[in-house]
């Protein structure tokens, strides 16, 4: 038998209730912004007491209580390759994906800090398509990629140069809609993609507790499509939520279940994650960090909320405000991705990324592959029985014997351990000889091999035919 | 009187917002003249707000706390500040710029400016360079500040510089831009004046650019 789980536990049984009890309250009494007059209607129709006027819905408990019996507890990031599959499932092991969104990089070459462009996204799909530790991807942009169908653009890269599951970014609702068709066309069908969703999305409700229209909107289409969802609540401490840690995980945990509701009465069923994504304000200077002992604190209470909620929870994982993939950047991901796995996350996000989520580096994400498996090694816990406890072995051997040539050893040699090629663990003398280089320049040498020489499994040539005609089509649909 | 302005500026740097105000009124009272009240007292003491927080000893929230003690001796002293024409120290339009909706870095810069003792006048979010040049037009603004989050929309900002020309009013007011994606080189690729990385800086940048 394997160990226990080895979840950390900051809230008691009665805390837990105490928040919950708290966001119950606050979502009758308070209520959410809901700007978004079909929304407000929908929820006034359910139950929810409205005020048009200001845009404000009071969510009695009872649909809260309703919304969440529908929320499934499992679902599975499926891949256009079945073997990568991410099945995520409340106690299962993590997976993790990329930082989204960033469009600076710091250069592989030159190591100079520059825009990411066009030419870049092709090699950055490749890199984290090899990697064994980034389980599915989100978007990078390239700047000199047209503005308008940029998100579309990037979903088509994704899709030749990847068959893992894919996390989409949109910049309207209008393109929103044409991704998942994409997808559809990809899985062969509206139907096939509900049942084996390859892509997911992530939306965020404004905090404190304001739902804009093109939030509301995303909730429905991804319940429409059975696309899954992060509802990605994402209060910044002392800035969009209070000073307090409690306080920032009370509002967040309220926010969650705002968008469950929305998304739930609308499509029962509806796959979506606890995106338990904490945010602090740097009191210095405003900026929202990302680094920080206290987010990895909150968001482990957050995924405990949504252990209680029975759903599966996505954390902020390898994080870093660092502006290079230097040591600062490397501690802090390092100690908030521990924290995320050990919290019982599912997910955990974040690989590459630096600096206000800007900026994402290939060095770094063959170092956070790295600590990404680290990680799902610490959670996998290890095998207790008789055979594994060995005292027959201990006996065996004796006082001041040894183990190195048992049969025992030569057994359970390659099983037990996480085998690392980047970190080093031999002699100084070989280290010099080998150039004597760091982690950094191990990760760089790693990132151009790969770049070099993966050839990512390729798009069937008729559906890549069919998906280029699609997307030229709805270029220029958005144009207009 | 130095004495009392000692006591005053420490007030303020508690943020005791009562006690500021009364003594504000007492010095009044005392015969001293608003301007001196003005620059000895609350200006003064802003000042040591000011370089505390640049050296990181006090928080965004302290200042805000300080900020809020100056304006109740302000509010004293308007009605005859006003008398000389000396109430306002400039005003500045602030607008996060057009298809981008964050603005939690622009509330903040204006919350620092507002502390400092500006006028601002906000125009939210998803602001088009016709409704900053109208702005401009309307409220007679000394700067106006930009702030883009995203990459996309930092464009914008050089379509609002390219409207105050057509205009015919760059040359009216002062340009500063902001938000995480831009930076000084940007700043004057677009032929803005200046750019500031965060909010003390920007109360800082505006300093500078009215002087
Ligand atoms: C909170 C947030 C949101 C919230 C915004 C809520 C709100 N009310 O503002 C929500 C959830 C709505 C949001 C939405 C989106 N976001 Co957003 N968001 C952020 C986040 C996490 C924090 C931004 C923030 O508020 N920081 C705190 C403030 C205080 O800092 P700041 O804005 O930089 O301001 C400081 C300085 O820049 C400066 N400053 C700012 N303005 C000005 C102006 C002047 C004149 C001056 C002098 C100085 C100045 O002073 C401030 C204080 O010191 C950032 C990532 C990050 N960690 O920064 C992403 C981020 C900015 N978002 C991003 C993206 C992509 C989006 C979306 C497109 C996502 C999507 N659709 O899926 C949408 C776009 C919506 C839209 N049309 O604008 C990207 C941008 C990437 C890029 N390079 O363009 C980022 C970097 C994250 C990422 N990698 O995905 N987002």
């Amino acid at each position: 038998m394997k160990t226990l789980k080895p979840y950390l536990k900051y809230l008691s049984d009665a805390q837990i209730e105490e928040i919950n009890e708290g966001s119950m309250s606050l979502l009758e009494n308070t209520g959410i912004m809901v700007d978004h007059q079909e929304g407000l209607e929908f929820l006034e129709k359910h139950g929810a007491k409205v005020d048009y006027q200001t845009k404000r819905a009071r969510i009695p408990r009872k649909l809260v209580t309703r919304a969440l019996e529908t929320v499934p507890d499992r679902f599975t990031l499926a891949a256009r390759n079945p073997e990568k599959d991410c099945p995520l499932i409340p106690g299962g092991r993590p997976y993790s994906r990329n930082g989204g969104g960033a469009d600076f990089t710091i250069d592989l070459e030159t190591g100079e800090f520059r825009p990411l462009l066009h030419a870049d996204v092709k090699e950055y799909y490749k890199l984290m398509d090899a990697l064994e530790g980034i389980s599915f991807i989100a978007p990078v942009f390239g700047q000199d990629m047209p503005v308008i169908g940029r998100d579309i653009l990037m979903l088509r890269e994704a899709f030749g140069n990847t068959d893992k599951p894919i996390h989409l970014r949109a910049f309207t609702g209008e393109s929103l809609k044409l991704m998942f068709e994409m997808a559809a066309i990809v899985a062969g069908g509206k139907k096939e993609l509900k049942e084996r969703p390859i892509v997911s999305l992530l939306e965020a409700p404004i905090s404190p507790l304001k739902f804009l229209d093109v939030t509301v909107d995303a909730l429905w289409l991804c319940g429409e499509y059975g696309i899954p969802l992060d509802v990605c609540v994402m209060p910044i401490a002392g800035g969009t939520g209070p000073m307090t840690m409690a306080g920032n995980l009370q509002l967040l945990n309220t926010e969650f279940l705002a968008g469950v509701v929305i998304s739930q009465l609308a499509n029962p069923g509806a796959p979506l994650q606890y995106a338990a994504r904490p945010m602090a304000m740097d009191m210095r200077t405003g900026f929202s960090m990302a680094g920080s002992v206290e987010l990895g604190m909150m968001a482990s209470a957050g995924a405990q909320m949504a252990r209680f909620y029975n759903v599966p929870v996505s954390l902020h994982g390898p994080w870093s405000d660092s502006m290079s993939h230097d040591g600062q950047s490397i501690l802090e991901r390092t100690y908030m991705n521990t924290m995320a796995a050990l919290s019982g996350a599912n997910v955990l996000v974040g690989a590459g990324m630096m600096q206000q989520s800007l900026v994402i580096s290939q060095e770094q994400l063959v170092i956070d592959d790295e600590i990404n498996r680290i990680a799902f090694r610490a959670v996998e816990g290890f095998e207790i029985n008789e055979e594994h406890l060995a005292a027959e072995v201990i006996d065996r051997v004796g006082p001041g014997g040894n183990f190195v040539a048992d049969m025992h050893t030569y057994k359970f040699l390659r099983s037990e351990r996480f085998e690392t090629k980047l970190l080093y663990h031999n002699s100084r003398e070989s280290w010099e000889e080998g150039g004597s280089t760091t982690l950094v320049d191990r990760a760089k040498e790693k990132a151009l091999i790969i770049i070099k020489e993966h050839q990512p499994n390729p798009l069937p040539e008729d559906l890549g035919k069919e998906l280029d005609e699609f997307v030229s089509k709805a270029l220029k649909s958005l144009e207009k | 009187m130095s004495n009392n302005f000692e006591q005053m500026q420490k007030d303020l740097y508690d943020g005791k917002f009562s006690e500021v105000e009364a003594a504000t009124k007492t010095a009044l009272d005392e015969g001293m003249g608003a301007q001196d009240i003005l620059n000895n007292g609350l200006v003064a003491g802003m000042e040591i707000v000011g370089r505390d927080f640049k050296s990181g000893e006090l928080f965004i929230p302290e200042v805000l706390m300080c900020a809020r003690a100056m304006h109740a001796g302000l509010e004293v002293l308007r009605p005859l500040l006003a008398e000389s024409g000396a109430a306002s120290m400039g005003k500045i339009i602030l607008g996060t710029v057009t298809g981008d909706l964050h603005d939690i870095g622009k509330n903040l810069v204006s919350m620092m400016l507002q502390g400092a003792g500006f006028d601002i006048v906000d125009l939210g979010t998803d602001v088009k360079p016709e409704q900053f040049v109208a702005a401009v037009r309307d409220e007679g603004a000394d700067i106006i500040g930009m702030s883009a989050m995203l990459t996309t929309t930092m464009p914008s900002m050089k379509s609002t510089i390219t409207a105050l020309k057509e205009a015919g009013i760059r040359d009216k007011v002062k340009v500063i831009i902001g938000g995480a994606p831009v930076t000084s080189k940007f700043a004057e690729e677009i032929g803005a004046d200046r750019y500031a990385p965060d909010a003390g800086a920007a109360v800082d940048t505006v300093r500078e650019l009215l002087v």
